[in-house]
């Protein structure tokens, strides 16, 4: 029987998330946002692939960065962006959700990028749309270009995806990141180890591909190629899910000292933005084996890929 | 300095040993032990001719309150100690409901530093919740490398089953213990003792069995759910005796303490209002203190506690509604345990294994055997001397007991801690 296309290469409609995305898929993607990442580097433009297009950010939720991110790559490409930041207090739920979504479609955008705070409610957007839709974030769902610039990160420093151990530390189960990020690099091949409190472990995080999930920070560290830092929402550290600050940067901080379990080569990742002295110990933060830099140069470039393979039109 | 004690009756729960022999001691530790020693090694510094009584590790009580910090003049740490060693005690480990809360480790470090007035071994319990309020995580990680050896929201357990089950699953990635009074605050409600017909009869609001029974089903559940280990303190129904062993069956890391006082009395020894019985957990039927002891002797009681809580008389000398919950507790333990061998129950060795070993391994500390190189704390009793507890003659400062007035047997002659007599009697 023929594959589709789309079996070998990303094509959409969506991105929703990367879950059920195969290996081909995701390095298809990373191949293109490679190519644009060369281009930036190379202070070249690139073809208007997305002349004449309107690109919606819309943000339920507040994000400078992701929305910055996604309104450079969409305006490098040649597109029109719209940026709606909607302050959630403003939108009421359900029947006024989707009534935005009709709204934003009679308007004939060619892609709307959704960040929302609720599990799920960029899928139920994108069934109300004609447009491509892609997932900014949803809730402690996915956050798939954040997934794939994490990957296109590791695989741009270490030339490898494939058998690499990759520690993820902190909030798991509040993280749409630790999901994404996981799916794409179990799916290329990665050792990938979750840990964290109990507390902020998910019941089922043996099933997202991880190979260990561990309380114990020190032992997911143990010859990791790849340490990355999840952010820790302040509100959590008030004694619901941890006693304290002081507590969690004890038993789970990134300090120098632990990051000598590493392998001597590690890199250290965080998507931002950072509570130092919490998760992350400032000096290794700011350190030479830090790519968190990177990660934002590379958000760009992923970005700009999906966007292209979504909407772009077709090399003449 | 090497001290022997010879011609005693070695028991030691442990290894089940029961025989004639002596232990020789020395810089602390037992050196050696058994039917072997019968003389002194040269240089020895001091020789205690036991007389044949009985020598047992010392005792490891698990729950003690004192009033300090904050309400000295219930009890000290070092009036506390007197009392313990006095009756055997010599490890305790005390609660975290003081003013301020055990809730931090400057807290846990000021309970559990050295103090040339407190001579027997302390340990703290940390509170689970910040000031037990039942609301958020206390500092479990810090405060169990600071030596907290189990956490506790006291007398008042954390009534938010969310709360609870997110404190256990945090307590668990440290592993630490969690220990929980089984109870259910809401159908306890103003109850002052058993509910049941003599409760009725004095006119008394009663606390239900249900509420413990609620309240442990509650945190088993929550302890298999998320791995935690968690004792139940002080089990004082048959039915809660069901649901730990269902428990256990189900694979729960669960242990159990039982008040001593909870086997010698019962419901009827309220009586005419004796405010010295009103304790939480009540004392309950008759046939709910047989289930314990027939528990007890079936090796499903980890610890035994005195749940020791010094009141002073302005606390007691009230209408039984109004008095404060608690027994003064510390000098009356091994008595109480013994009367039930006395009485035909329990062998000795049975009976003083939840005071010795059960305790120690449930909470992972050291001593309650007698081993080489063992920490010499030791007790010398004769288990059938006969004595009448007389509350002026009680060491602790709180004399609130339940048993004043009582004719009990069994005392203990000579206490040392890490081979040093600490307490011996006339």
């Amino acid at each position: 029987m023929a594959r589709e296309q789309s079996d070998y290469t990303f094509t959409g409609p969506h991105l929703l998330g990367l879950m059920g995305l195969n290996p081909l898929q995701l390095t298809s993607i990373l191949d293109k946002a490679d190519h644009y990442a060369e281009q930036a580097r190379a202070s070249q433009r690139g073809a208007p692939v997305l002349k004449n297009k309107t690109v919606i950010n819309l943000f339920f939720e507040n994000s400078t960065r992701t929305m910055s991110s996604f309104e450079i790559a969409a305006k490098r490409l040649g597109a029109d962006v719209v940026n709606m930041p909607v302050a959630a207090s403003s939108v009421k739920k359900g029947e006024t959700l989707i009534d935005t979504a009709m709204t934003l479609n009679a308007m004939k955008p060619d892609v709307i990028v959704i960040r929302h705070s609720a599990s799920g409610g960029v899928k139920l957007l994108s069934r109300k749309v004609d447009c491509a839709v892609i997932n900014a974030g949803d809730g402690m769902h996915e956050h798939p270009t954040q997934g794939l610039l994490d990957t296109l990160t590791i695989r741009r420093e270490k030339g490898r995806i494939e058998g690499l151990k990759v520690a993820i530390c902190g909030d798991i189960v509040h993280s749409r990141v630790a999901r994404s990020t996981t799916y794409a690099l179990h799916q290329l091949g990665a050792r990938v180890r979750l840990a964290g409190p109990r507390t902020l472990l998910p019941g089922d995080a043996s099933d997202w591909g991880a190979e260990v999930v561990t309380t114990d920070i020190d032992a997911a560290l143990d010859g990791a190629d790849i340490v990355m830092m999840l952010r820790l929402q302040l509100e959590r550290m008030d004694g619901a899910y941890l006693p304290s600050r002081r507590e969690y940067f004890r038993f789970y901080g990134l300090t120098q000292e632990r990051l000598k379990r590493a392998a001597p080569d590690a890199l250290v990742m965080h998507p931002g933005p950072m509570n130092r002295g919490i998760e992350i110990e400032s000096a290794i933060a700011d350190g030479p084996r830090s790519v968190i830099t990177e990660q934002v140069e590379m958000g760009v470039a992923v970005r700009m890929a999906v966007l292209d393979m979504l909407a772009g039109s077709a090399p003449s | 300095m090497i001290t022997a004690i010879l011609n005693a009756r070695l028991l030691d729960p442990a290894t089940g040993t029961d025989l004639p022999g002596g232990v020789i001691v020395e810089n602390g530790k037992v050196a050696a032990w058994g039917q072997g020693v019968t003389e002194a090694p040269s240089g020895a510094g001091k020789v205690v001719d036991a007389g044949g009584l009985c020598l047992a590790p010392g005792m490891i009580d698990l729950r003690v309150k004192t009033g300090e910090p904050g309400e000295e003049q219930r009890e000290t740490v070092a009036t506390a100690s007197r009392a313990a060693l006095s009756a055997g005690v010599t490890q305790m480990v005390l609660m975290p409901d003081t003013r301020p809360v055990i809730d931090d480790v400057a807290l846990v470090e000021f309970l559990t530093n050295e103090d040339p007035e407190v001579e027997a071994r302390v340990h703290a319990a940390g509170a689970l919740t910040v000031g037990l309020g039942g609301k958020a995580m206390a500092e479990i990680g810090l405060m169990k490398l600071a030596g907290a050896v189990f956490f506790t929201n006291g007398d008042e357990p954390v009534a938010d089953a969310s709360i609870l089950k997110r404190a256990m699953a945090y307590a668990a990635s440290h592993e630490a213990i969690v220990m929980s009074r089984p109870d259910t605050a809401s159908l306890r409600g103003s109850g002052v003792m058993n509910a049941g017909s003599f409760a009725a009869r004095l006119g008394l609001k009663g606390i239900p069995r249900e509420a413990e029974w609620i309240g442990a089903a509650r945190d088993l559940m929550l302890a298999e759910a998320t791995g935690c280990r968690l004792i139940l303190d002080q089990v004082s129904t048959a039915r809660t005796l069901e649901l730990l062993a269902e428990a256990r069956a189900r694979g729960v890391k669960a242990g159990a303490t039982v008040a001593a006082h909870s086997l010698f009395f019962n419901e009827m020894d309220v009586g005419d209002y004796l405010t010295y019985c009103k304790v939480n957990p009540p004392f309950r039927a008759e046939a709910d203190r047989q289930a314990l002891i027939a528990a007890l002797a079936a090796g499903e009681i980890d610890a035994v506690v005195s749940a020791h809580d010094p009141q002073p008389p302005e606390q007691k000398r009230l209408p039984f509604a109004e008095a404060s919950f608690g027994a003064a507790g510390l000098e009356t333990t091994l008595s109480a345990v013994l009367s039930l061998v006395h009485d035909g129950p329990l062998d000795l060795l049975t009976a003083l294994k939840p005071l010795t070993c059960g305790p120690t391994d449930l909470i992972g500390i050291e001593g309650g055997r007698l081993a080489e190189g063992a920490p010499a704390d030791l007790m010398l009793f004769d288990p059938g001397t006969p004595w009448k507890c007389e509350r002026e003659d009680l060491i602790t400062r709180s004399t609130n007991s339940p048993f004043d007035g009582r004719l009990l047997q069994g005392r203990v002659m000579r206490t040392f801690v890490r081979g040093c007599e600490v307490f011996a009697r006339g």
